[in-house]
């Protein structure tokens, strides 16, 4: 059972990482991303190829992450262009279908020129001992770049001006643009580093398991079942929901079988929405 | 310092406010008087850059600035405070003040002008913006508006949702900066007030100014009078 708790927070960490980006773009700019999972693929297949090309892995890995990165600025730079022209609940709709067209697009695309690629990385050797259970190294490694990653991301939002000027666009986009913030250019800041998040998601990920050209539209429904528990627009949030969620996950794969778990997430995330409708840590509007 | 000629704006091809001409000298404290639906709120909008005006110039330090977003006329000197505030609820007063400095660098003196104005944002800089009563919450507009250090203040009526008391303290607070030299401009429905505060001032009715004088002949015209002062 504590195994099944703890290898749950591993998981749980991820999905709050994974939440992250997805949160922060919609709560900034009403743009729901499902691309995100792909962007999430194609960072692991550029560290993967750039380890072919004979880069040693953190090389590798800062290809990816950068890669990860450039792809999410080049969303803000050509596809949601169209977008930020609307405004309200057309604009969420209009950004949901035209990444949905990008993510079948990279999605077909991988499938055709790359369908049997995967990317696994392998951390050192033996399992590591916490609370009496051996957790496999890479799970230890993955959780404690997560936990750094985020805890850094909430100090950037809470400490810095420009995390400030981040949130102060979610709580109220109007005041943002009165005290002198544009909303666009802290949207592209934020879907920059939203793409930096899935390719970390990919790392870490490939860290405990595979990560293969088919895994991204998992990845960005898995994203989204946590962003929609944590609030929309809260990080904090996306890190709570993503811990409850990844243990009851893996208890619930452990004790009555993989093939219920996924049900018994969207049960328990469904039971959440009907409590509180804003998320766990979202503010009704 | 702001001269609006011809203005038209509104929503979705209804224009509010139609062919609006007014001017605000270096200095003055000027007032936009006009009741509810008049189109005070449009006319304020598109001026600080919150709406895109139909047609029309809006002319800020002998630049049209008229279309051009809101986030780039701060930088101009003009700074504005919605009726509806605009805060920032889940950040604390003091970060709300910070950012309200967005556009400089911070600056120690401007925080402790306001602070100075405003005692209370003082004792309460711990405290969430949404948390605040509605009197606080307005102190905090202002604040956070003076934060950029402008040269021209806007507010649209300012002592909306305030009790009677409140909104005399904070024309008081207005009439102190206007000491300091601040030109401001202000839409009101609470005439009295606003006519007690301002050298000069327009009445805005239906979109179309139909009046305009000192505040002093204003508050003898018997139409102003009649409508908005309640004399019969």
């Amino acid at each position: 059972m504590i195994a099944n708790v703890l290898d749950g927070v591993v998981l749980g960490l991820q999905f709050g990482l994974l939440a992250a980006g997805l949160t922060l773009v919609y709560g900034l700019g009403g743009v729901l991303l499902l691309s995100y999972g792909q962007i999430s693929v194609v960072s692991a297949i550029v560290v993967l190829f750039s380890m072919d090309a004979g880069l040693p892995t953190l090389g590798a890995v800062v290809v990816g992450l950068l890669a990860g990165a450039l792809l999410g600025l080049a969303h803000d730079l050509t596809v949601l262009r169209p977008v930020y022209r609307l405004h309200g609940e057309s604009r969420v709709l209009l950004s949901l279908l035209l990444s949905l067209g990008v993510a079948f697009v990279i999605d077909g695309w991988l499938n055709w020129r790359y369908p049997l690629q995967g990317l696994r990385l392998r951390i050192g050797s033996g399992p590591i001992e916490i609370l009496g259970v051996r957790m496999p190294a890479g799970s230890v490694v993955a959780s404690v770049i997560t936990i750094v990653t985020l805890t850094a991301l909430l100090v950037f939002l809470r400490t810095t001006t420009l995390g400030r000027a981040v949130r102060s666009v979610i709580q109220d986009e109007e005041g943002a643009r009165m005290v002198g913030i544009d909303p666009n250019r802290m949207l592209r800041l934020i879907l920059l580093l939203s793409g930096f998040l899935a390719a970390l998601v990919a790392v870490t990920r490939s860290m405990v398991l595979p990560v293969d050209v088919q895994s991204g539209f998992s990845i960005t429904v898995f994203a989204l079942i946590v962003t929609v528990v944590g609030g929309l627009g809260s990080v904090s949030g996306a890190l709570l929901a993503g811990i409850i969620l990844g243990i009851i996950n893996n208890v619930a794969a452990a004790q009555i079988g993989t093939f219920m778990s996924l049900v018994i997430l969207l049960l328990a995330a469904a039971v959440t929405i009907l409590l509180r409708p804003a998320g766990l840590l979202g503010v009704k509007e | 310092m702001l001269e609006v000629k011809g203005l038209s704006a509104g929503y979705q091809d209804n224009d509010v406010v139609h062919d609006v001409s007014f001017h605000v000298g270096e200095g003055e404290a000027v007032m936009i008087i006009g009741s509810n639906g008049a189109g005070k709120t449009t006319l304020f909008k598109s001026i600080c850059g919150l709406l895109s005006p139909s047609t029309g110039e809006v002319i800020l330090h002998g630049v049209d600035t008229a279309g051009l977003p809101a986030q780039r006329l701060v930088r101009s000197g003009m700074s504005f405070v919605a009726a509806q505030r605009h805060l920032f609820p889940r950040m604390t007063v003091q970060e709300n003040l910070s950012l309200g400095a967005y556009p400089r660098r911070p600056n120690p003196e401007t925080l402790s002008l306001v602070m100075d104005l405003f005692p209370r944002l003082a004792e309460r800089r711990r405290q969430h913006a949404g948390t605040m009563s509605g009197g606080e919450q307005q102190m905090l507009a202002v604040g956070r508006a003076l934060m950029a250090r402008p040269k021209l203040l806007v507010l649209d009526e300012p002592s909306t949702g305030l009790a009677p008391k409140l909104a005399h303290e904070a024309y008081q607070a207005l009439g102190v900066l206007r000491k300091q030299g601040l030109t401001v401009l202000v839409a009101e429905q609470q005439v009295p007030l606003a006519l007690e505060f301002s050298d000069r001032g327009y009445v805005l009715e239906n979109g179309l100014i139909q009046l305009e004088g000192s505040s002093a002949e204003l508050a003898q015209n018997p139409e102003v009078r009649r409508a908005y002062l309640g004399v019969v």
